[in-house]
């Protein structure tokens, strides 16, 4: 799966959770500032969910930002 | 200790005292709730149990009768189907519908039975484990 394509899937994702249309994220989108930990948390929940992977906490403790969630993503769904 | 698929069943009876501890605290006295013949008027056997009074024994469920205490409670939602008198007899029927071991956040499925095996209400909860 492209990255590309990820990133229109986590918006939609994104979009929904945070209850507004016109919340975008991209791969230099961080957490904390934007959202907060009880979103992150339906998030990464939510995100599991849409593209059928399991993550671990040292995986999401590891991303920086959006982007690294991306590659992430990819590299599971690649398999 | 949390396994999808895992099935918990617990039994209530709206009792007198939950009844009127309900009213005493939250104050809600409308008149479905509390008038027998306007109840009937309305099509009811008698008067219709606050549909919240679910939601306290929802939070029993979640704070006391889960392997763990360490809990907390995201999100909840309640879709009621049919009404709840006085003194009926529930079984709440909760399933682990998906457990996100990364964020320790844990997926109920829930419904309600009456003593007529008739479903009552249902919905999802969403904990997390703290």
């Amino acid at each position: 799966m492209e990255i590309s394509q990820i990133l229109a899937d986590v918006n939609i994702i994104f979009k929904d959770i945070m209850d507004n249309d016109d919340f975008e994220v991209n791969e230099s989108s961080t957490a904390g500032d934007e959202w907060d930990s009880l979103t992150n948390i339906e998030l990464v929940a939510a995100i599991e969910k849409h593209f059928n992977i399991r993550v671990t906490s040292a995986e999401i403790a590891s991303w920086a930002n959006v982007g690294d969630m991306l590659q992430s993503i990819k590299s599971k769904t690649d398999k | 200790m949390i396994e999808k698929g895992t099935e918990y069943k617990i039994p209530f009876q709206v009792t007198e005292e939950i009844y009127d501890g309900f009213i005493k605290i939250f104050r809600d006295k409308n008149p479905l709730h509390t008038d027998d013949n306007f109840a009937k008027e309305k099509g009811f056997t008698s008067k219709v149990m606050q549909g919240n009074i679910l939601n306290g024994f929802l939070s029993y469920f979640i704070g006391e009768c889960l392997p763990l205490k360490n809990v907390i409670i995201f999100s909840q939602e309640i879709k009621y189907s049919l009404p709840v008198y006085l003194n009926d007899n529930l079984e709440l029927i909760a399933v682990v519908e998906d457990w996100f071991q990364s964020v320790k956040m844990v997926v109920f499925k829930f419904h309600f039975l009456n003593q007529h095996n008739k479903k009552i209400a249902k919905g999802k909860i969403s904990i997390g484990i703290i």
